[in-house]
């Protein structure tokens, strides 16, 4: 379990933010991702359709925020937006301070439909490598990364084998594993664990938060499972539609380390998860 | 074992029926001397089999079809890359495409005997004519129908356009383009032997047409035999490429134990 953060690249990363913006970097308080007045729209003139208006939240440095509201909310537009895919509209999303405007380096994205977005032609280790071959790693060096990835999600014995040979729980540890291959600070999911039955559910929540831990990872997950939400998260971003705006952020004050049998039934827990879930059933 | 035995013993009862019709209504002499019997067919091709000219005019017809076939890959997956990638590209060439896929190559076969002469260039490039466009049109096809998921996540690794052309689309179009390629393969041979046969270019169908022409129709018959024999083993050879190539995909996926 020693995936680190290469240090040369931290620093890289700071250094470049630094020429670009030198005040941001030096204020400690600047959140690692900033989102202000956010707003998507698709399309011109009269047959603008809003997707999202006026967003604001911010996520701090090793911290999980989770996302939650209603299906077709616009949840997985706002990911688009923070993952450099499609430029937001107006309003802003930036990282460290500095505004998003392509995939950022420091970010990885992992996707709901795990069968889409792993390669059905390439081994599991080729599909981990897929991303880093730009980055003209040393080999040994991508090896490494390779195999400390594949043990952080319990996957080191496959290797050499198609993600369509596993089950689902497990080609989705695939895309969670070439996501820490990858080095990011930085951890979105788009309702990652929505297609997995409930035990493997349980067992990628924990592997999550143990991710959190090990690696100091900042993680924002969208998800419509509210109870999902209050478990995972140091807070809640409840969302409303139609077009997405924030309905409140919901402060999660569940002691760690959190446990699926504890953690789930503490009072508290289940005052919190009631106070979303009427966020979100609340008539709009 | 009893699965793929039955199969084999059926495909040769098939043959032998077909050999047997063949040499009753041969003997019947129901199409007079221009069917002349299977056993006479067999007995003339053995002895085509031992001269020279029969096995440099079956290399011309393979070294053709074969060209024309890898030029035709290469090109057509090239273009249909460009093609399906860039709406410019497209809308400047899909009209042209679109109107030219229907031509059948030997529409323009005169025009090609004018121009290039009864040659090997002439037939191969009536051939490339042929099987070009249906692998770019399969190629575009292909390109289109990438998950628009397995881009984003390329793209959200920052990786860049030509990468993602080369490691992400080229990949998921290969489904189609392997069933463009098990298409053009007999439909190449094919070509090559109408390119002979009607413009004199090397090969088994210049051959055929002499043997016509001479009233040797047992030798005629042979070549034909050969020629189907010949069309079947291309089909085999693009259907194992195929699956040695698309062994990951749905349609050739083994379970695992």
């Amino acid at each position: 379990m020693s995936i680190r953060q290469a240090p040369s690249l931290s620093t890289r990363n700071r250094k470049s933010a630094m020429a670009q913006q030198p005040e941001t970097r030096i204020n400690a308080t600047t959140p690692r991702l900033d989102v202000a007045h956010l707003a998507k729209s698709y399309g011109s003139g009269e047959k603008s359709h809003a997707v999202i208006e006026d967003l604001t939240f911010t996520v701090d440095a090793g911290e999980v925020v989770c996302i939650v509201g209603p299906s077709g909310v616009g949840k997985t537009t706002l990911l688009k937006c923070l993952a450099g895919l499609h430029p937001a509209s107006s309003g802003r999303a930036a990282i460290d301070g500095r505004p998003i405007s392509g995939p950022p380096r420091e970010m990885a994205l992992v996707f709901q439909d795990y069968n889409r977005s792993l390669m059905p032609w390439l081994t599991v280790r080729k599909n981990l490598v897929l991303p880093l071959r730009h980055l003209k790693l040393p080999a040994a060096e991508l090896k490494e990364r390779c195999d400390s990835a594949l043990a952080a999600v319990g996957l080191s014995h496959a290797d050499n084998q198609y993600s369509w040979q596993l089950s689902g729980g497990m080609q989705q540890r695939v895309a969670i594993a070439r996501a820490l291959a990858y080095r990011p600070e930085i951890l979105i999911m788009d309702e990652p664990f929505a297609s997995v039955d409930a035990q493997t559910r349980f067992d990628l929540e924990d592997l999550c938060l143990k991710i959190r831990k090990d690696f100091n990872m900042t993680i924002l997950v969208v998800t419509h499972d509210i109870d999902e939400a209050v478990y995972l998260a140091d807070r809640v971003v409840v969302l409303g539609s139609k077009p997405a705006r924030v309905l409140k952020i919901v402060g999660v004050d569940l002691p760690a380390p959190r446990d699926q049998i504890t953690t789930r039934s503490l009072p508290e827990f289940a005052r919190q998860r009631t106070e979303v879930l009427s966020l979100i059933k609340r008539p709009v | 074992m009893k699965g793929s035995i039955r199969p084999l013993t059926f495909s040769a009862l098939g043959i032998a029926a077909v050999l047997v019709i063949w040499q009753v209504l041969a003997e019947a002499k129901v199409a007079g001397n221009a069917l002349p019997p299977a056993t006479t067919v067999f007995s003339t091709l053995a002895t085509i089999l031992g001269t020279a000219t029969f096995w440099s005019s079956l290399g011309a017809t393979i070294g053709i079809a074969l060209l024309a076939l890898a030029l035709s890959a290469v090109a057509g997956v090239i273009l249909g890359l460009l093609v399906g990638t860039f709406e410019t590209v497209r809308f400047a060439t899909l009209a042209v495409l679109e109107f030219l896929k229907p031509v059948p190559p030997i529409v323009i076969l005169p025009l090609a005997v004018l121009v290039l002469g009864p040659t090997g260039e002439m037939s191969l490039f009536l051939v490339v004519f042929g099987c070009l466009l249906p692998i770019v049109m399969q190629t575009v096809d292909g390109v289109q129908s990438t998950d628009p998921v397995a881009r984003d996540t390329a793209r959200s690794y920052g990786m860049r356009e030509p990468e993602i052309l080369a490691r992400v689309v080229l990949p998921s179009a290969m489904p189609y383009i392997g069933t463009a390629m098990r298409v053009a393969a007999p439909a190449a041979l094919v070509v090559t032997v109408v390119a002979g046969l009607l413009g004199g270019g090397p090969g088994l169908g210049q051959s055929i047409y002499q043997a016509q022409a001479a009233g040797d129709y047992a030798s005629l018959y042979g070549m034909v035999i050969v020629l189907g024999v010949l069309g079947l083993l291309f089909q085999g050879a693009t259907r194992l490429a195929e699956r040695r190539v698309l062994h990951w995909h749905e349609s050739y996926r083994e379970v695992m134990p």
